[in-house]
């Protein structure tokens, strides 16, 4: 009917079909034992949220009320002892090997009952997704090892990511932003390394990680040009932890200061620097911002899935109320009003999933998971023997060809329509997923009435988590210029995003 | 607000705005750790000495008779810095107008003009219910000497602080319900811990449990409604006039933040995008004031039919307070989120106001339902 040459034109016009019909295409390309794993993922999630997160999440928001500093290890251990920090850890880095998109559907179930403890978990692969991001074999290995030792020992290795600064919250989301940031994390470099001075603010779980993959520049005065991704370990001489921010919810999990006072850093615990990417085939400034995109398409779609968590928590609240409570002689459940406010809230738990599912396969097709979900790569990483990693992957990941092929295919041959997707599809996730947080949130307290804003009624802490949920990982505002840059900005070279005039 | 009242109120706009500054905001992050934290008795009896407790009070009750605009403007000012004060002062108020409505000034008077200290100044009560719509869980029984209660009632607001406490309780043979007074130090009364809630933690409430505890009835038996229904809306003015003040608040505190913070190389107000922001925060702020000011005549005028209109201005009001103060954290970004400045607790504050003493559904059906009835849509 139409000629193969005018399909892929009338396809690639705006909106194109890639971005329409993602789910489409990925249902045909992801391995059926993806979703076997995800079974396998979801279940022992309600397990770890029946026994361990449910039962204390009542307690520890009230503890963490009465003293904001306090840490909470017991949970972090029995985590740790459940194998949930190696769970999503690839097994030729020697994690369990489960494929990253299933994390989403596995914070979701925790979030559902509480979001801060399901973020001791989740922010701990936001650090893994970014040293992961700089696709540094001989680094990964190493610290992987340490992550897997801590679940063996019992003493949990964690790593949380060093981004945002005190002056420079929005502005280290975005290269075009950061280049004009008042930036102040320096990596200087040094014989046999780098010399890290400055602060870093608000990084989760700071103050429970071993290892911190910090975001620093050896030219504060450019930093667009000149990131440096430093490992820097607990316990370095030079590395001091500040004060812990007192907030409004998300309470049991730690937000950090960091701070570095020439701290030294050798080169073995560089993940990349501007020496390294000068070898790719972008400039160092692209290849920064395709690192941010990387880590933040991951990010953005783990956190649209705590607020569908806190979306899913505070309706299944208001329903057990309606369902318990009686008001004019009836059932609240039984009014109407009360069925469409209910009903709403189930939609906003929904739509929010569906964004987070496409932001995932867009990750699967074009992203961080594409070659981890190629059928011959995810079945041969799932099924190689224990003794073939031993023996024959893990010393290959110390030969710098392991880095330089992984940089090929992660960096390379990805091409800007491909992140563009995954950057697009994981702002809408984000900035959807967490609109439905809060708006759930809300709505229990309508519909719970004086009930709802009790503590032991156990609805207004979803309110107060999901607030924060739209602010971190880039504002809902910035993400929904970062929808407008990817999804529409191709199509329209005339759109120049964080450049306004006045 | 202050501008579109009376000016001979602006003296006293000024000493609670005064008295904020002074006392609320500096310990706003301390004071909101109750119960975890101590209370601060000595800003409540700051406040007292000041008269915010018996502003709508006659003075032969103890009180300052300064009538309904004087009492909004005090919880506009104090709720800008900190609502928690405002709510408790505005839940001492409701319990003192309910029992005048209720023809009970020398029951009240015992009260209010002999307290020698604040808590036996201070009437507990359900501020935030409307008996009406819940399900009566306290009965009273007569007895040769009175009456007494059993039962329990759930969100007593100031129970645990106030010497006394007007209760709602069904009577065998009579409809609807009667207001009763007791003593919350006699021993038939159990109070729960302070319950734990979203915001106004200063503004405590404690669940209690009665048991054939002595009780005086207030007004005439199964009137509870009729005098509710004169008292409610003044109180809701009230309720607006805390909610304006927490939106101003938020207001002042994100233009204070957005003209200092910078972003992209240049501070964030000049970014269009918050601009648009700030500029629904203002547009909100200015007609909430608009509004408070303009209730407050009507209700002080008595205008014809004054009720139904405050009541729709202060639901829109406490409506509007929501997304303006969760727009004030945005602003702040990371730090809005944090203790450190005020716009955290003005989110938690005006979600738990909105929700028990304005928009929830159930108060504006009857609202709805209250001119189907005049229309003969509803059966009376």
């Amino acid at each position: 009917m139409i000629s193969q040459r005018k399909t892929h034109i009338y396809l690639e016009r705006q909106p194109r079909f890639n971005d329409m019909m993602l789910s489409l295409k990925a249902t045909a390309r992801v391995p059926k034992g993806m979703i076997r794993e995800t079974e396998e993922v979801v279940a022992l999630a309600r397990k770890f949220t029946d026994e361990v997160v449910r039962p204390n999440v009542s307690n520890l928001d009230l503890t963490m009320h009465s003293d904001p500093e306090y840490l909470d290890w017991e949970y972090v251990k029995k985590a740790n002892d459940m194998g949930l920090y190696t769970l999503f850890i690839p097994r030729a880095l020697g994690g369990k090997g489960y494929n990253i998109s299933s994390m989403a559907y596995f914070l979701e179930e925790i979030g559902s009952a509480c979001v801060a403890m399901s973020n001791l978990v989740g922010v701990h692969y936001l650090g893994v997704d970014t040293l992961g991001a700089t696709w540094n074999a001989r680094l990964l290995k190493r610290i992987f090892h340490d992550v897997r030792e801590g679940e063996r020992t019992g003493n949990p290795c964690l790593l949380s990511l060093a981004t945002t600064e005190p002056n420079a919250g929005t502005d280290v989301e975005e290269v075009d932003l950061v280049e004009r940031g008042k930036i102040g994390c320096r990596a200087e470099r040094v014989k046999g390394g780098y010399k890290l001075n400055g602060m870093k603010c608000f990084i989760s779980n700071g103050h429970l990680s071993t290892w911190h993959i910090v975001i620093a520049y050896a030219d504060t005065k450019k930093p667009a040009e000149s990131v440096v991704v430093l490992a820097v370990k607990t316990g370095t001489p030079g590395f001091s932890f500040g004060r812990m921010e007192h907030k409004m919810g998300q309470k049991a999990c730690p937000a950090s200061e960091l701070i570095f006072e020439d701290c030294f850093v050798p080169d073995n615990q560089v993940g990349i620097d501007p020496e390294q990417m000068r070898k790719l085939s972008r400039s160092p400034r692209e290849t920064y911002q395709q690192m941010i995109d990387y880590v933040v398409s991951t990010s953005r779609a783990c956190v649209s899935a705590f607020g569908v968590s806190v979306a899913r928590g505070a309706f299944e609240q208001a329903l057990r109320f309606a369902t318990e409570t009686m008001v004019d002689g009836q059932l609240l459940i039984n009014h109407e009003w009360a069925q469409v406010h209910l009903a709403e809230m189930y939609r906003n738990v929904l739509v929010g999933r569906l964004a987070y599912e496409q932001a995932n396969y867009a990750n699967d097709l074009y992203g961080f998971y594409k070659w981890f979900t190629w059928k011959p790569a995810f079945y041969f990483l799932k099924y190689v023997p224990e003794a073939i990693i031993d023996k024959v992957i893990a010393p290959m990941l110390d030969h710098p060809l392991a880095t330089w092929l992984l940089r090929k295919l992660q960096f390379d041959l990805q091409t800007d329509a491909e992140f563009h997707c995954t950057s697009g599809w994981a702002s809408l996730a984000k900035v959807t997923g967490t609109d439905a947080g809060l708006a759930n949130g809300r709505l229990a307290l309508e519909l719970m009435g004086k009930a709802g804003v009790r503590h032991d009624q156990r609805a207004e802490k979803f309110l107060r988590d999901s607030k924060l949920l739209q602010i971190y990982e880039g504002t809902n505002q910035l993400n929904r210029i970062n929808m407008l840059k990817c999804f529409i900005g191709s199509a329209h070279p005339e759109i120049r995003v964080f450049d306004e005039e006045g | 607000m202050i501008g579109l009242l009376d000016e001979n109120l602006k003296p006293v706009a000024d000493m609670a705005a005064g008295f904020a500054a002074k006392e609320l905001a500096p310990r706003r992050e301390e004071s909101d750790k109750f119960p975890f934290g101590p209370y601060y008795d000595d800003v409540l009896n700051k406040a007292h000495e000041l008269g915010f407790f018996g502003v709508t009070l006659p003075e032969e009750l103890g009180g300052i008779n300064m009538g309904l605009s004087a009492l909004c403007v005090i919880l506009n000012q104090l709720g800008s810095a900190d609502a928690s004060l405002a709510a408790v002062i505005l839940a001492n108020s409701y319990a003192q107008e309910l029992m005048l409505a209720a023809g009970a000034g020398d029951a009240l008077g015992s009260i209010t003009g002999k307290a020698g200290k604040l808590t036996d100044f201070l009437i507990a009560s359900p501020l935030f219910a409307n008996p009406a719509e819940e399900n009566l869980t306290l009965t009273a029984t007569a007895t040769k000497k009175g009456y007494v209660l059993r039962g329990t009632y759930d969100f007593l607001v100031l129970g645990a602080m106030a010497g006394h406490a007007l209760v709602p309780a069904a009577m065998e043979g009579k409809p609807g319900y009667s207001l009763f007074l007791l003593h919350l130090d006699d021993s038939a009364v159990t109070l729960s811990n302070t319950v734990f809630t979203i915001g106004l933690h200063t503004c405590p409430a404690v669940d209690i449990t009665l048991k054939d505890t002595k009780a005086v009835l207030i007004g005439e038996a199964g009137q509870g409604a009729r005098y509710f229904d004169t008292v409610a809306p003044r109180i809701s003015i009230a309720a607006a006039a805390i909610a304006a003040g927490i939106m101003r608040g938020s207001l002042s505190e994100a233009l204070n933040y957005s003209a200092t913070r910078v972003q992209g190389g240049k501070v964030i107000a000049r970014w269009s995008e918050l601009q648009t922001i700030l500029a629904g925060m203002s547009i909100q702020t200015q007609c909430a004031e608009l509004l408070v000011s303009r209730i407050c005549g009507l209700a002080e005028e008595a205008s014809s039919g004054w009720e139904e209109y405050t009541e729709a201005a202060s639901l829109s009001i406490l409506d509007m307070a929501c997304p303006l103060t969760t727009d004030g954290i945005q602003v702040l970004g990371g730090y809005g989120y944090m203790k450190d400045y005020g716009q955290e607790k003005r989110f938690r504050d005006a979600h738990q106001i909105k929700t028990v003493l304005g928009g929830a559904p159930m108060k504006k059906l009857r609202l709805i339902r209250g001119t189907l009835k005049k229309n003969g849509v509803l059966a009376s």
